[in-house]
């Protein structure tokens, strides 16, 4: 460009010295660059305006006047330039700066010609200022603009590139360490896609710069790259296309590593979905409540709980929309309780009533949720079902009671066996002893026929203990369906001989559809029994009956067992009513094992008895018959 | 031998109360010895005795386990019956619970009869040792 503004300031001159001097003059005044024309005497003979305006001289003092007269130090800097000028060296382009009246710096770019005349004889000097202030100052800020990209490239680890309008493609040192490869790489269109991960990083790649490239439209998207050491990296790359005259003429754009960021992102994600798997999937109720008590989060658990699909169907609703009556009120006051007071409750067992009318146990716990300013924004609610854990207690408080019936039971048992071969045995001893020191004849014979007795008294209690234990022990016999109704009338009639005998009356009200879970042996046994019995205490001054019939109980069938007989003061034999070997009554046939055998077998299958009497008005002896088991 | 007026025995059991009556025919001069087969028979029978100013039994074999009323509830009606004499009544019984030995101590501090207790088999020698007037 110099070189052609030399030869341009050449031909020039060789046509201004074939002009007249007045058309020279008004020439040169009029020359678009700086240009002054001094003679050997340093003395400026010729100037353009631009060069008289650019020294902020004026046009007459100017001419005639030397160089050091004009630029003063400045001017004497020039002179061996000038000699060497005047003998036909050209100068080389100089810049020379200095501060102008203003306190400016101003920075010319200067150069001096020999000024040859027709005959090609060295005259003088020709010298060529230009103000190149504008363009210093550029060329710095170029250079700080530089830095400054430089530097905020590398802190933010955001390259930059350029595909250009001959297809060649540029990185800066950003992008290069970014894609790990050294300065000196030279990127190609054909190697630069091996940089991008193969699939779908690399394939957006290729449609998002043909879209730019045919259609303009810039780009930024997130891309997997794989660096030159095979290291995987996420990045933003971002292109815009440049344009000129409408036609895109190249790409320019920014590549930045965002890997730290997707991997803490990946990070935090999969911790949330820790977090959200492992309350979703914890077998107990967790929500979170706001401050108004209503919920904002419930977990999977909490949902099937309440029987809902979807979370939309809980939010943003307190207890009242669940639960009801007594137990909401005591819900909602321990919600407010932690939300107000900040404190929380631990493991409280409350039983609530659902809409459904279904009571659930549940041991609670509720923890003020607070923020960062320690204020409470609502609270953590977790909640562990133990209605089962109750129904289990309550079974085992029921069990532990049963069983020590049972024992007590057994402890009575072997006070009624121990008593009753005591007693045997006691008899047995006394009348031996007897034996052995008797002497008359008679008396011998006497003891001897006591001895039989009380050896047949002693063999008859050991037939009922037996009983008894095989009634005790054989509680898993097969329980039958059996029609009540029948198998009364059944046990009637084998009795009939003994009803008729006594002018007692039967009656059966006993519905023919009835039926019981009971044990053939011992239905009919407890049957003859309270038949006989109603017979043998019966009123001999009246006309007796005795009568059956059913009702229904909650899960039972209940036998009621009628007569009119003399009765039982149940205030003085309540208790022993149904003991072994218990009489009350001044009757030849009372053994005392008869209701005890009953009871055994009643309870032996389940059931219960009851029995209701007034001394001389009758007796009513209630039979349970257990339905379910 | 032991002279004694009256003399009652309480019991269910035949066996025993032949047993004793043997012992007793051996052991004292008594011309009456009556037999009960359960406690209520016996109160009965004394409350009448005690209606018509007669002659109220001086020693009691009373046994625990009977019918209708037992030993205990006839002790409990006894000992509330206007008696001023001493009676010894000597419990007799094959049980050895510990809730009967209770009941002994029980009567024998509320009352100022003589209450024995004794377990069967009924031994000559023991039945001599409580067959005394109190």
């Amino acid at each position: 460009m110099l070189k052609n503004q030399h030869n341009l300031v050449g031909n020039f001159l060789t046509m201004l010295n074939s002009t007249k001097s007045s058309v020279r003059d008004y020439l040169i005044k009029q020359l678009p660059t700086a240009t002054a024309f001094i003679n050997t005497r340093f003395e400026v003979v010729h100037a353009s305006d631009q060069w008289i305006d650019s020294f902020e001289f004026s046009a007459p003092e100017v001419f005639g006047a030397t160089i050091f007269e004009l630029f003063g130090e400045t001017g004497e800097r020039w002179r061996p330039i000038l000699e060497s000028c005047f003998k036909g060296t050209c100068s080389k382009q100089n810049i020379d700066s200095y501060f102008n009246d203003s306190g400016e710096e101003v920075h010319i770019q200067w150069r001096n010609l020999p000024w040859y005349d027709e005959n090609e004889n060295i005259v003088g000097a020709i010298i060529q200022n230009q103000d190149v202030t504008q363009r210093i100052v550029n060329e710095q800020k170029l250079v700080k603009l530089g830095a400054f990209l430089d530097e905020k490239s590398k802190t933010a680890k955001i390259g930059s590139w350029e595909l250009d309008i001959n297809r060649n493609i540029w990185w800066c040192s950003m992008t290069k360490e970014i894609l790990g490869v050294p300065e000196s790489y030279i990127p190609s269109q054909e190697s630069i896609l091996s940089f991008f991960k193969e699939g779908e990083s690399q394939q957006k790649m290729i449609k998002v710069t043909k879209l730019a490239l045919e259609k303009g439209k810039p780009w930024s998207d997130k891309f997997q790259i794989i660096t030159k050491n095979g290291e995987e990296k996420w990045v933003i790359c971002t292109g815009n296309p440049l344009y000129q005259n409408g036609e895109t003429t190249g790409l320019i754009g920014t590549f930045r590593d965002i890997t730290e960021k997707v991997n803490q992102d990946a990070k935090s994600k999969e911790k949330e979905h820790l977090l959200q798997t492992l309350i979703d999937h914890l077998p107990i109720n967790v929500f979170i409540k706001d401050t108004k008590a209503r919920k904002i989060l419930a977990n999977k658990h909490e949902l099937e709980f309440f029987g809902l699909q979807h979370e939309n169907q809980i939010l943003g609703k307190d207890d009242s929309h669940f639960i009801t009556g007594e137990s909401l009120k005591a819900c909602l006051a321990d919600d407010f309780y932690v939300i107000e007071k900040g404190k929380a409750i631990l493991k409280k067992e409350n039983t609530v009533v659902l809409n459904n009318g279904k009571e659930v146990t549940f041991s609670t716990s509720k923890i003020p949720l607070l923020d960062e300013d320690k204020n409470v924004i609502g609270l953590v609610g977790i909640s562990l079902d133990i209605s089962d854990q109750k129904v289990k207690e309550e079974e085992l408080r029921r069990l532990i009671n049963v069983t020590s019936l049972q024992n007590k039971k057994l402890v009575d048992f072997a006070h009624i066996i121990s008593h009753n071969l005591r007693s045997h045995a006691a008899n047995f001893s006394m009348l031996l002893e007897f034996l052995v020191t008797e002497k008359d004849k008679d008396e011998k014979q006497n003891i001897t026929q006591m001895l039989v007795k009380a050896s047949d008294g002693l063999l008859e209690s050991l037939d009922n203990l037996n009983g008894v234990v095989a009634i005790s022990t054989n509680i898993n016999i097969d329980k039958k369906q059996i029609n009540l109704s029948k198998s009364i009338n059944k046990t009637a009639n084998q009795l009939s001989d003994l009803l008729l005998k006594n002018n007692v009356t039967f009656i059966n009200n006993v519905t023919e559809s009835v039926v019981v879970k009971a044990i053939p042996e011992y239905l009919e046994n407890i049957l003859n029994n309270f038949i006989t019995n109603g017979v043998k205490y019966r009123e001999s001054t009246r006309d007796s009956f005795v009568k059956f019939k059913t009702t229904k109980e909650e899960n039972y069938t209940v036998l009621s067992i009628e007569d009119n007989g003399i009765g039982i003061d149940l205030k003085k034999h309540g208790d022993k009513m149904f003991g072994m070997y218990k009489t009350f009554h001044h009757n030849e046939d009372a053994k005392g094992i008869g209701l005890f055998f009953t009871k055994k077998q009643i309870e032996a299958m389940n059931g219960k008895v009851e029995v209701y009497s007034e001394v001389g008005v009758g007796t009513t002896f209630k039979i349970y018959f257990n339905d379910k088991s | 031998m032991t002279k004694v007026n009256s003399i009652f025995i309480v019991d269910d059991d035949p066996i025993t109360v032949f047993g004793i009556r043997k012992i007793l025919n051996s052991i004292v001069d008594c011309n009456q010895i009556e037999t009960f087969g359960n406690g209520k028979l016996a109160i009965d029978a004394i409350k009448n005795i005690l209606e018509n100013n007669g002659e109220i039994p001086e020693i009691i074999f009373l046994d625990i386990n009977m019918p209708i009323m037992d030993g205990w509830q006839f002790m409990e009606e006894f000992i509330n019956l206007p008696i001023e004499m001493r009676v010894r009544i000597n419990v007799i019984t094959s049980s050895i619970a510990t809730a009967d030995l209770d009941n002994w101590e029980n009567y024998r501090k509320k009352t100022h009869h003589i209450v024995d207790y004794a377990n069967k088999p009924v031994k000559r020698s023991e039945i001599t040792k409580i067959t005394k007037p109190a």
